[in-house]
């Protein structure tokens, strides 16, 4: 069953018999039809939440509304078969984009064809101020994890930090860590702790594997701060690393070893 | 606004209230939020992209729970296609964002204004671009659309988008002249009947003593611009709504890059209330008419202002989380201290 179906199938689970005709007379239009059905759906569908825990080309759907569910099928069903139609298609609706049509957008990138063509929407995505927008590329949409560079993929997660953003709801937050990303938390951290501020106690999970004397340091600092979140993600990271003075350290800090907590004690 | 007093006892005019009144509406001056308490209003003209945040904060502490933005120039004329479309855009994205954190729910019409109608090259193509934008949640109307110096372009383009707004369904907001007035707004009315549109899908803007009568006897709305200098005083507005009453009346600040009051309608509501004006009429022309009459695009859903904000914490601002708790962090503007 191809994603496109799975999509209308799981629309059909939601949708009223009257919603259903709908978005069927306008899949068989032409392109002027579709776009403006896209841009339209919110005046024909309801904005009923999905729960759901399937995923759909691993694109978790659940929490979202029927009509992004719509469009974002919608988007599924234009004809890629010719590269520059196609592209001038749908940049055409993601220049003239609302923000609940921008959403649909971002979260459908997972299933348009030539991912390589959309990663700068992907990225402007990243850059957005708009929260919602922002999110739809940060949370359940796997386009990230398959198609950012290390770059790209370290100032997702950073600026999810840095705006105090749930970031295990990234998905492939832990198969793409990497040295460089733990280096700027702890520079960020610096920037935060200078100022009297603090960071995300579990921001810390994506060190672990990539310690150094420079991020031990920091542990040491967490180990002493007022917070207890901190000292919990200190002694997490230190029970994860194979870094020896970590393991060591965590031997002074007994009242916190076999505690029964794990990063998701810190996922806020 | 610009009323000098003195004036007006040498010669009296028709919207002078009672020697009392006048009293007690300059002795208030400083807390004039009293008389409006627990009222909430709809300001159905303000460009906020030309405001600041401090704006949005005083708005939403006045009471103003949601506006509309009219499409409009920008105080000087755009070169190209892409930088309406990046206009239209902002007012569907990023300010109806802005405005969401600040708890003000936000809606805009759409439409090619009437100075930018004169550069016929370019408005054919913003022309083209209109439908794309109409039929966007949370567009209300096309707007604000009409006459400025009263040529045939503008005529053309006045036409074609009375045209698109049936289409649509949607309601239209008609900018009026600042000069020769009267005349723009009578032919804006025929030509609106001429195509068939009901007057009640109008809402004749910007209009004066002069205006009102024969808009109210045609069937129109009609909207009323508080702002300083240049259109109408909170004063003449309370005399209006004394001899005209509430029905089809609204009230705006159509506040933007000159020197307008972003306040303007709840200051109005006060004013309305210390001349002994029913809180029912008050309510109507600075709240419930104008959502009346752009309600009829489909696209305003008054749970979304009229219930307690919804706290999402996934929307954050710029690092910022402005709502938390329904409390927009607040910044002491005598503080020395930035922290």
């Amino acid at each position: 069953m191809s994603y496109s179906v799975q999509l209308f199938e799981k629309i059909k689970e939601y949708a009223s018999p009257k919603e259903i005709s709908w978005v069927e007379a306008k899949t068989n239009g032409n392109i002027q039809v579709l776009q403006t059905a896209f841009v339209a759906t919110p005046r024909f569908v309801s904005k009923t939440i999905i729960s759901s825990t399937e995923t759909i080309n691993d694109v978790s759907i659940n929490g979202w509304t029927l009509d992004r569910l719509v469009r974002v099928y919608l988007l599924t069903t234009l004809d890629s078969s010719d590269k520059a139609i196609y592209k001038k298609n749908l940049d055409t609706l993601f220049e003239t984009a609302e923000n609940n049509e921008a959403v649909a957008l971002i979260s459908a990138l997972p299933f348009f064809a030539y991912p390589d063509y959309w990663l700068l929407r992907a990225t402007d995505a990243v850059r957005s101020n708009i929260g919602l927008v922002f999110d739809a590329i940060a949370f359940q949409n796997p386009f990230p994890m398959q198609h950012f560079s290390e770059l790209a993929w370290n100032q997702l997660v950073l600026k999810c930090i840095f705006n105090g953003k749930p970031i295990h709801n990234i998905q492939g937050l832990n198969e793409r860590a990497n040295q460089a990303l733990a280096n700027s938390i702890s520079n960020l951290a610096h920037e935060r702790w200078a100022a009297g501020r603090t960071i995300p106690a579990q921001a810390w999970r994506l060190v672990s594997k990539f310690m150094n004397d420079a991020i031990f340091e920091d542990i040491c600092t967490l180990f002493v701060s007022q917070n207890s979140n901190d000292n919990i993600a200190a002694a997490l990271v230190c029970s994860e690393t194979d870094f020896f003075a970590a393991k060591e350290e965590l031997k002074n800090h007994q009242e916190l070893q076999n505690k029964n907590f794990s990063w998701a004690t810190l996922e806020v | 606004m610009c009323q000098k007093h003195s004036e007006i006892s040498q010669n009296p005019s028709h919207f002078e209230g009672t020697a009392e009144e006048l009293v007690t509406s300059k002795t208030v001056q400083a807390n004039y939020a009293d008389y409006t308490k627990g009222m909430k209003f709809f300001d159905p003209h303000i460009h906020m992209t030309s405001r600041t945040t401090d704006d949005y904060t005083a708005l939403i502490d006045a009471g103003v729970v949601a506006i509309i933005e009219p499409a409009f120039w920008l105080g000087q004329p755009r070169t190209g296609l892409a930088s309406f479309k990046d206009y239209f855009s902002s007012l569907v994205g990023w300010e109806r964002f802005r405005s969401s954190q600040f708890g003000i729910k936000h809606y805009c019409t759409i439409g090619l204004n009437s100075r930018e109608a004169n550069n016929q090259a370019l408005a054919e193509q913003v022309m083209e671009i209109l439908p794309l934008f109409l039929y966007k949640e949370g567009v209300v109307g096309v707007g604000e659309i009409g006459f400025d110096d009263q040529t045939a372009a503008e005529e053309k383009y006045y036409r074609l988008q009375l045209e698109l707004s049936k289409e649509a369904g949607l309601p239209v907001q008609v900018h009026t002249p600042h000069r020769d007035k009267k005349k723009g707004t009578e032919l804006s009315m025929a030509i609106a009947l001429e195509h068939g549109i009901d007057p009640s899908m109008v809402i004749i803007d910007h209009n004066n003593e002069e205006t009102v009568e024969s808009v109210l006897d045609k069937g129109f709305w009609a909207a009323f611009t508080i702002y300083p200098f240049t259109k109408m005083g909170n004063e003449r507005m309370v005399e209006i709504v004394k001899k005209y009453g509430s029905e089809r009346i609204m009230v705006n600040s159509a506040a933007d890059w000159g020197i307008s009051d972003p306040l303007a309608v709840p200051k109005t509501a006060a004013l309305m209330k210390i001349r002994g004006i029913s809180d029912e009429d008050i309510r109507l022309v600075t709240y419930q008419n104008a959502i009346d009459a752009f309600a009829q695009s489909a696209q305003i859903n008054v749970t979304d202002f009229e219930t307690p904000v919804v706290i999402d914490q996934s929307l954050k601002f710029n690092g910022n989380t402005v709502l938390r708790g329904g409390q927009i962090p607040r910044v002491d503007k005598n503080s020395l201290i930035i922290s």
